[in-house]
């Protein structure tokens, strides 16, 4: 989960990172703008690299120029995202800029330590180019950070007599805060050195591990919460966060209440493959509650652009008795009319099967729309008959 | 033959008295899988479907210690601690049921468990069968039939319509093992394929990868050297950048984990793709004819 600029910076201050006083506007906030000296550099918040290229990062002398980079920055959009706020922080005279990250090496299984003499640009750009340049130093997940390693890497970075200690210093913090909040990430590009020889973290970029947030309640203190690995939420999809269910927007028309995440994913390519097109990716599997599984589909049934909902419960720690109970309550309470094409197998099969049967024969008006297959009718004959309704508009 | 698990293995449950567990523990027990002992500390001296509670895996494993095999259905903050007890105690292979682990918890267990020889599966793991023999985790046991075919999957989901599909056209498998959906793994599909590479009771392996991670890239440059038969199906074609999709694991980053990443290094190490998994049973029919 990517953190903006600004929000790392807060961690960064947590860890005694040096980084510019700075003030965050969404606008043309007079009590936080008086707080600034000039010159300062306006930088747009977003998710995405490159802002300098962009135009999306400006320098201001006075009130009035300030004032009128904020509004010309604040409303752009920089790819998929729209900016909302800018961070402006005091312009500085620099000397020296170096690369400096702390990542997981998915290929080694390790903690790794990037640097690069030469900072402030694409880092992956230099990879391809001088990858002489480019420093990894691997750090087992059960070894303890020592303060020697933190100054054999602000070496090798060229730093040496003052500068060695003050750099060791940032490369020993920024380690620890990437322990220290369960980090998949934390990177300063560029780490500044400025003519009086001091050290500033110029930029930050840190993504949390969603997974481990539980056992940080400290960011929620420091005003950071969920969202996606890169970029907000929609509405519908913060409706479903607070439910507690995985789901995407995506573009299309059909509903999927795929059951488990794998299945989800692949029901998408399947439907895709067959001419459809999904509205949504959803995590329905890992043993949701009966309540949870109706909220699921209140969710695809409440969606304007969904036509048809394709529905398919493979029984493992989700039992069908309880998905068939959720369905056939939703169905009833709520009377949707949508159709829905399904297929249902696994745990408690028998039992899911009958109480579907029990509503079905009770509430004929209501199921009329809904089909419910079993294991012996093949998952691509289901979707696509899903997507057929989903053109003709009813079963 | 099979790997992994068969009608001798005795295995343990560790979270035993938790919701989830106690179902499955029942499941387990009538398809004839051989549970011997369940911890859950602080419970220790209960019993769940007549099956005795231990306070610690090593009390347990005093009292039964031909157990091998342990599976973990604890909430996600307290997995690290429960497999690392596992390992000590001397289990040799860890089904991790429980999902979204912190990262950095499984990057430790991962090293531990290497060190010490042990197999962890999972976290996030529908668990694996060894059909008719044996069953640790949560798969749905009408699924599989016993049969040659060897099926090793990221997704609990998949490794069900898999063998759903296999068994709708006459076959079975000899073990399906569910790797899990979290994005670091234990085993991986490397380590499954050695496995069944060497398994007289295997005539051919499909494996099942997803958007997100390595690991079936990792994987590739073993089956060129395998004798059998590998099918590779990939989920997550069609699926958007930056967002994750259910599984912590799948997530596309930039230019990597995507699937045609994926199918290209696979492809090019002679598995043979499936696009869609219906499909499956007619290629492995064509390459064991």
């Amino acid at each position: 989960m990517r953190l903006y600029e600004f929000e790392a910076k807060r961690l960064f201050r947590r860890f005694r990172i040096p980084v510019l006083d700075a003030v965050v506007v969404d606008g043309i906030n007079e009590e936080e703008l008086n707080k600034i000296t000039y010159p300062v550099v306006v930088k747009a918040q977003t998710f995405l690299g490159g802002r300098g290229k962009a135009g999306l990062i400006k320098t201001a002398e006075t009130r009035q120029e300030v004032e009128s980079v904020i509004k010309e920055i604040i409303g752009e959009s920089h790819g998929p995202y729209r900016i909302e706020k800018v961070l402006i922080e005091k312009k500085i005279d620099i000397a020296k800029e170096l690369y400096l990250s702390v990542i997981i090496d998915r290929l080694e299984h390790k903690f790794c330590v990037i640097t690069c003499s030469r900072g402030g640009v694409d880092i992956e750009e230099i990879a391809r180019q001088s990858p002489e340049l480019i420093h990894k130093y691997y750090f087992n997940a059960s070894v303890r950070f020592s303060q020697f390693s933190a100054r054999t890497i602000a070496n090798g970075l060229g730093l040496s007599g003052s500068m060695l200690k003050s750099g060791a210093e940032v490369v020993y913090k920024l380690f620890n805060l990437f322990i220290g909040f369960d980090c998949k990430l934390a990177e300063i590009n560029p780490l500044v050195i400025t003519q009086d020889k001091k050290i500033y973290a110029l930029d930050a970029k840190v993504d949390l591990d969603e997974d481990a947030m539980f056992r940080h309640p400290e960011l929620k203190e420091l005003g950071i919460q969920t969202r996606h690995e890169i970029g907000e939420l929609t509405e519908r999809e913060k409706l479903a966060k607070a439910a507690g269910i995985p789901y995407v927007d995506l573009d299309g028309d059909i509903g999927v209440f795929p059951g488990g995440a794998g299945f989800g994913i692949a029901a998408i390519d399947l439907i895709k493959h067959y001419g459809g097109s999904a509205a949504n990716f959803m995590d329905s599997g890992g043993a949701p509650t009966q309540e949870k599984l109706r909220k699921m589909l209140g969710l695809l049934i409440d969606n304007p652009k969904v036509k048809a909902i394709f529905g398919a419960r493979f029984g493992g720690i989700s039992r069908c008795d309880d998905w068939a109970k959720a369905l056939v309550q939703y169905v009833i309470e709520n009377r949707p009319e949508k159709p829905m094409i399904m297929r249902m197998a696994g745990n408690m099969e028998e039992e899911g099967r009958r109480v579907l049967k029990e509503a079905k024969e009770k509430h004929p008006e209501l199921f009329k729309n809904i089909k419910v297959y079993s294991v012996t009718t093949p998952i691509e004959e289901v979707i696509k008959e899903t997507i057929r309704v989903a053109k003709a508009g009813r079963i | 033959m099979s790997i992994i698990i068969d009608e001798h293995t005795r295995t343990i449950v560790q979270g035993i008295t938790g919701r989830n567990a106690s179902f499955h523990t029942k499941l387990m027990l009538g398809y004839g899988t051989k549970i011997v002992g369940g911890v859950t500390p602080g419970k220790g001296g209960e019993e769940v479907a007549g099956i005795r509670v231990y306070d610690t895996v090593k009390e347990c494993l005093q009292k039964h210690p031909d157990a091998t095999v342990s599976s973990v259905w604890v909430p996600p903050g307290f997995a690290r601690d429960a497999i690392l007890e596992a390992i000590d105690a001397g289990i040799k292979t860890v089904v991790v049921i429980t999902e979204r682990i912190p990262v950095h918890d499984m990057l430790y267990v991962r090293e531990c468990a290497r060190e010490k020889g042990v197999m962890v599966i999972g976290g996030n793991t529908p668990g694996l069968i060894s059909p008719g023999k044996s069953l640790v985790g949560m798969l749905p046991r009408i699924t599989f039939k016993p049969g040659r075919i060897g099926t090793v999957a990221r997704s609990g989901a998949i490794t069900y319509y898999l063998a759903n599909s296999l068994n709708l056209a006459g076959f079975g498998e000899s073990t399906s093992v569910g790797l899990g959906g979290d994005p670091i793994l234990g085993a991986n599909f490397e380590d499954i394929l050695h496995l069944f590479e060497a398994d007289p009771a295997t005539d051919a392996v499909v494996m099942a990868g997803e958007i997100g991670g390595v690991y079936e890239e990792l994987a590739a440059p073993f089956i060129k050297k395998m004798t059998k038969p590998v099918v590779a199906f990939i989920a997550g074609k069609a699926a958007p950048q930056g967002k994750r999709l259910g599984h912590a694991g799948a997530i596309v980053e930039g230019e990597m984990g995507t699937a045609q990443s994926k199918i290209e290094a696979l492809s090019a190490n002679g598995a043979i793709i499936a696009q869609t998994l219906s499909e499956i049973p007619e290629l492995l029919r064509r390459r064991l004819a």
